[in-house]
């Protein structure tokens, strides 16, 4: 799993879901849980807290334009690339940090994919897990 | 309410270190005692047994007091009610099951109780039988009837199930859970099973060199604090095979075998028999009901 540090920003409650936003390196990732600052004490303002995700919830984007849901955009540069027979695994360095992406090796060639290629990692609000230890 | 407080010098083969414990529980309450070995986990049980005694403390169970050495109160280990277990049966090779348990039996007379409790661990068949007739699994039954023949008020277990295997060990720990709930009776469990510390402790503690480092319940003693992950569930690696770049790693969760992919990094220090959380967003997975699609879903 790809693991994060960051303090959390904002928290919005609605009902039992929260969507908090954490400031990870100078950018902010969005998470949504079905928890709020009552049932969960790490959701408050300031908390130290890991941000998890998985990494065949790591979507890359090249050459990156207009508009797009994921709330989670990460630039990146790509160290480099373990090919399977279908799936790649795409090594990348995130602000000094490595996170991985595991994308289909059809991607990989369809977006001409090499080491040192600037590209956005994307990931879905509702595929980032918080934790605290 | 049982108060336990126990101070002792004991030697192991890294030196000397002190095991310096105190913890309560209710008579409702199963609490698992763990830690590595040689952390003092089998000593804290035989102390309480009373078959070696503390440098300090106090024992005290409702309204007895068992030990107090400001007092210098020691009541005897025959006089203490405790039931023990241990991984080894311990019955008496030359008299049969009936024997066994009848030599254990505090009231000679109350063949009641004893009936109940040959009822309870389904052991009626086994009476006649000398014990080394018997499997691991009835043997323990055994050994547990002849603990419980005593009423105790507290029953010790020092890992009485890591002998046996997976499925026969999940019997015997619904025996246990059955006996404990049926006469409410506080039990003392030393386990480093993981699936097994979660399906039976109310409450747990964490024994470092002779030094609680951690207690409260499973989820505060054993998962990572909070995590907002909701789909969580314990379970036992089986397999971790690769495929392609990413590992496929197959879980044993109750009874059922799912497959996670892993990757290198994820699994890298992971290997069959590890107990693992498998823990997802509550985003993720779809509900449908049984025969809605009747092809498998992949």
């Amino acid at each position: 799993m790809n693991k994060l540090v960051g303090k959390i920003d904002s928290i919005r409650t609605s009902g039992n879901l929260s969507i908090a936003g954490i400031l990870v390196n100078l950018d902010i990732m969005k998470a949504v849980l079905i928890e709020t600052p009552a049932t969960a004490p790490f959701l408050k303002k300031g908390e130290t807290i890991n941000v998890i995700f998985k990494e065949t919830e790591v979507s890359l984007a090249k050459n990156f334009s207009g508009k797009i849901s994921l709330q989670n955009k990460l630039n990146c540069r790509i160290l480099s690339i373990e090919n399977g027979e279908l799936l790649s695994k795409v090594i990348l360095d995130y602000k000094g940090e490595k996170l991985i992406s595991i994308i289909t090796q059809f991607a990989v060639e369809d977006m001409d994919l090499k080491p040192g290629d600037e590209v956005v990692a994307l990931i879905k609000t509702n595929e980032v897990i918080l934790s605290q230890e | 309410m049982i108060h336990i407080q126990l101070n002792k010098k004991l030697k192991s083969n890294k030196g000397t270190f002190t095991l310096d414990i105190d913890f309560t529980l209710s008579s409702n309450e199963l609490l698992t005692i763990e830690g590595h070995s040689g952390a003092g986990k089998t000593t804290i049980l035989r102390l309480i047994a009373g078959l070696i005694y503390p440098d300090d403390g106090r024992i005290e169970l409702d309204d007895e007091i068992w030990f107090d050495k400001k007092n210098n109160i020691s009541l005897p280990a025959k006089k203490r009610k405790v039931g023990l277990v241990f991984q080894d049966y311990a019955l008496f090779p030359n008299m049969n099951i009936m024997e066994n348990l009848e030599y254990a039996l505090v009231d000679k007379k109350d063949k009641n109780y004893l009936n109940e409790i040959i009822d309870i661990m389904e052991i009626g068949d086994l009476v006649e039988r000398k014990p080394d007739t018997l499997s691991g699994g009835q043997k323990q039954r055994v050994a547990l009837a002849r603990a419980l023949v005593r009423k105790p008020k507290l029953l010790l277990l020092d890992e009485p199930l890591s002998a046996l295997d997976t499925e026969m060990r999940s019997k015997l720990q619904d025996y246990i859970l059955k006996i404990h709930r049926k006469y409410n009776l506080a039990t003392i469990l030393v386990s480093h099973d993981i699936s097994e510390i979660f399906k039976m402790s109310n409450k747990v503690i964490r024994i470092v060199d002779g030094k609680i480092i951690s207690q409260g319940s499973v989820q505060d003693v054993f998962q990572e604090k909070y995590i907002s992950g909701k789909f969580r569930f314990t379970g036992e690696i089986l397999n971790i095979e690769k495929d392609d770049v990413v590992y496929i790693v197959s879980v044993l969760i109750g009874n059922n075998i799912v497959k996670v992919i892993g990757c290198e990094e994820e699994i890298k220090e992971l290997q069959p028999g590890d107990k693992v959380i498998i823990a997802s967003k509550a985003f993720n997975p779809l509900i449908i009901k049984p025969g809605f699609i009747s092809k498998k879903v992949e």
